[in-house]
């Protein structure tokens, strides 16, 4: 008896800790906002796509002003056309693939 | 102009003076713009003193920002649209600062050199290594450019 007893004792202490522990694991519904997963689905995409190798325009987002956008643009034409007239001075392989300093391409 | 406008290289100072006498001068106030894309073309100009940016719209952030391609300096030739059919400037020429050209009609050009057709001749060859070479720099600008595109998207 006092065998079945303890062994009812350490189910119900085995059934409270597990209780408790899913409780912490599990997300707590009743206090999370409706948008707050919506907010979550919406950032996953940025997240993924920041670390892409494909899209390296991210140094030159929304926040950079345009008229710095169009000087970088300029400065890269003026380094780009440089290295092409280079090129045609003295035609190789070498200066054809040379690169700039152009901050768009770096 | 000390040494002759490439457009006139080879030419002898007599030619030379002849046929820069066939041009309008025209001063181009600081900011003003010397011919725009898509307008007619039917004059080529030699730029006798300051300097011309030569931009073509691009596309930036959902508008058009003219961006600049060439800029071009006393001595060089500009607008050769004038002599090609169809006839029209693919490019805006934009003065920085205050600006002289000289302006020459296709129509008096066209006359001059049919009277004159060894120094046309010598005219025309220039002309073509002036339109040769930007070719050939935008033939190596493209191709970096492809480049540098192909690296940055599947490197």
């Amino acid at each position: 008896m006092e065998m079945l007893l303890m062994g009812a004792c350490l189910s119900l202490l085995g059934l409270a800790v597990t209780a408790l522990a899913f409780n912490t694991a599990a997300p707590h519904t009743e206090e999370s906002p409706a948008a707050e997963p919506e907010t979550a689905r919406a950032e996953a995409p940025a997240r993924f796509f920041a670390d892409s190798p494909a899209m390296p325009a991210v140094t030159f987002s929304a926040s950079v002003p345009i008229e710095a956008l169009l000087l970088q643009i300029e400065n890269h034409v003026r380094l780009e056309h440089a290295a092409a007239e280079s090129f045609l001075a003295a035609p190789n392989r070498t200066l054809l693939h040379s690169r700039t300093m152009s901050q768009l391409v770096n | 102009m000390n040494q002759p406008p490439d457009l006139f290289e080879g030419l002898s100072s007599e030619e030379c003076e002849t046929a820069l006498a066939l041009g309008v001068r025209v001063t181009v106030s600081n900011g003003a713009e010397l011919f725009r894309l898509g307008d007619e073309a039917d004059r080529i100009y030699l730029i006798a003193r300051g300097r011309l940016r030569l931009t073509m719209p691009m596309q930036v952030r959902g508008g058009e920002q003219d961006v600049l391609v060439e800029e071009r300096g006393p001595g060089q030739t500009v607008g050769w649209s004038a002599l090609i059919p169809p006839y029209r400037f693919t490019l805006t020429a934009t003065a920085p600062l205050e600006t002289e050209v000289v302006a020459f009609s296709r129509e008096t050009l066209q006359h001059h050199f049919l009277k004159n057709p060894e120094a046309g001749c010598t005219v025309f060859l220039n002309l073509a290594a002036v339109v040769g070479q930007r070719l050939q720099v935008f033939q190596a600008m493209w191709l970096r450019g492809m480049e540098q595109m192909v690296e940055m998207r599947f490197a």
